[in-house]
């Protein structure tokens, strides 16, 4: 095990993958509580669906690395589910069944045509770690570098915002542009983070760990320490383990992040916290 | 000019999907009042308030000479999210991300607005945690945080207990007399009006009547303005 640990850190291939996958849950568990006390999760998930759209695309037009439309795609379908929730009086998750099932089976016909056939598919769907290149590996620190500094920046808005919309309208936060921000930033990590985590698992980063720390936390502070913690060792334990039992390392890195939350959920009643019903 | 009126309103009108919520509103209150607004459910009292803010479009001129605190009516949150009431009031008041802890100054100005309302043993507690009454005087003192001129409630009674209620009152009095904030009451319920209300306005849809309680509550405006349902009356007495 310890070989499997120490080759991280002398192999530069290695090392790559351990910089890519902690960045990329190091900017999920920094967005996670927010995504979560938003009720964004199926939003994340649909906008994680169309990232398959732009990977098509990509193909299709023959680029090699179709990072950009993967992004661009993901930003666009976000910014369509946003505009269409102000139109429409359909519920959200209905909007999402539609946006989720239209990107994914769109991608699927263009990733068809332009492939001949379904061959490599998977690693879209599961990410596969050795496929990241020092493109992907650096837009994943970027990634982490903008998703702490919003954080940083906005968080408090977020938090209001998550509290109350109406009051956060009338303590004179722009709402919409707060909302706008919150979408695009979501699209971009998680279009970045498919390639290393698949696009059926990366939603589950955005929300097991805030999920988790809620769980065992009394404050924000708490929550969001928790969130991030949670994320960073299911990140480091996922590829560790998985390397060490030859498992891939996107499924093993949920798996552990899934453990912690039952564990969370288990240790609740014992922390004796009573939330009062709504 | 000292008699300039705190709130201005000229033919406020309010319209949502072809219909009029709110229908040409003219209103000027003084400094220093606490006024009710009054009127029976769906007359267009928080869309007033709503338009006062500056939240949805409207028609005519409002025009606002003071700060404004604003309590929103029975606030629907996500109960089972971890935040105290010491991190919901400083993540209006600090800049670094409450996730990064309170800054002391941040808990001395949270602990000073909370002992104003008699909540200061709640900082720590969890907001989800909170009862009717708790929350409300959490959301007052968060509304005070800027020093209100103007204070605006909407349904203050919905959700306490009739002993909470009468504390409240007092708590809004003292904002009145002391600080001589205009204070707005908005309710559907004319139990809310009494001796202590400086002025009554009554809505429904369009302005119904504007004075003081002693004159307006009769039995013909009542009618009027509730459309002749008078069980809302019952335990008022003047």
């Amino acid at each position: 095990m310890f070989d499997v640990v120490s080759n991280y850190f002398t192999n530069d291939w290695q090392a790559l993958i351990l910089v890519s996958v902690v960045c990329a849950c190091l900017t999920t568990g920094v967005l996670s509580p927010i995504v979560v006390s938003s009720r964004l999760a199926f939003f994340s998930d649909a906008v994680a669906h169309s990232t398959l759209a732009g990977v098509a695309l990509g193909l299709l037009l023959s680029l090699d690395n179709p990072l950009t439309l993967m992004v661009g795609v993901a930003i666009v379908v976000a910014l369509i589910i946003a505009s269409l929730r102000q139109v429409t009086t359909l519920g959200l998750d209905t909007l999402l069944g539609v946006a989720m099932a239209g990107s994914l089976a769109a991608g699927l016909l263009m990733y068809h045509a332009a492939e001949k056939g379904y061959a490599g598919l998977h690693n879209y769907l599961f990410g596969q770690v050795a496929l990241l290149g020092p493109t992907d590996m650096w837009a994943l620190v970027a990634c982490a570098v903008v998703a702490v500094v919003v954080g940083a920046r906005w968080g408090n808005r977020f938090f209001l915002l998550a509290v109350s919309r109406p009051l956060a309208q009338a303590r004179g936060v722009p709402v919409a542009r707060y909302e706008f921000l919150l979408i695009v930033l979501l699209g971009l990590v998680v279009s970045l983070s498919v390639r290393a985590v698949g696009l059926l698992l990366v939603n589950a980063l955005l929300i097991v760990p805030a999920a988790t720390s809620r769980n065992l936390a009394r404050s924000v502070r708490g929550m969001f320490w928790g969130s991030v913690g949670v994320a960073l060792f299911s990140g480091l334990c996922g590829l560790f383990v998985g390397d060490y039992l030859l498992l891939p390392p996107a499924p093993a890195i949920v798996v552990v992040a899934v453990l912690l939350f039952i564990v969370s959920q288990a240790l609740r009643p014992l922390l004796g916290h009573h939330v009062a019903e709504a | 000019m000292a008699t300039e009126p705190l709130l201005k309103c000229e033919h406020v009108t309010v319209s949502a999907g072809g219909r009029k919520l709110v229908e040409d509103v003219s209103l000027a209150l003084p400094r220093g009042q606490l006024v009710a607004l009054i009127g029976p459910n769906g007359a267009g009292k928080t869309t007033l308030l709503r338009a006062i803010l500056k939240l949805i479009k409207y028609d005519g001129r409002i025009e606002i000479n003071g700060r404004i605190g604003y309590v929103p009516q029975r606030l629907q949150y996500d109960r089972t999210l971890p935040m105290t009431v010491l991190e919901f009031m400083a993540l209006t008041l600090q800049k670094r991300p409450v996730a990064f802890g309170v800054a002391g100054r941040v808990k001395a100005r949270v602990q000073e607005l909370l002992e104003s309302v008699g909540a200061a043993r709640l900082a720590r507690s969890m907001i989800g945690g909170l009862s009717g009454g708790e929350l409300q005087r959490v959301m007052l003192a968060s509304a005070l945080q800027d020093q209100p001129e103007l204070l605006l409630l909407d349904e203050p009674a919905a959700g306490v207990d009739i002993e909470g209620e009468a504390t409240f009152t007092e708590l809004i009095l003292h904002q009145v007399r002391e600080h001589n904030t205009t204070v707005v009451l908005v309710s559907h319920d004319l139990s809310v009006v009494s001796d202590i209300t400086d002025q009554v306005v009554c809505l429904n849809r369009t302005l119904k009547c504007v004075g003081s309680a002693k004159d307006l509550l009769t039995a013909e405006t009542i009618a009027e303005v509730f459309g002749g349902h008078k069980a809302v009356y019952g335990h008022h007495h003047h």
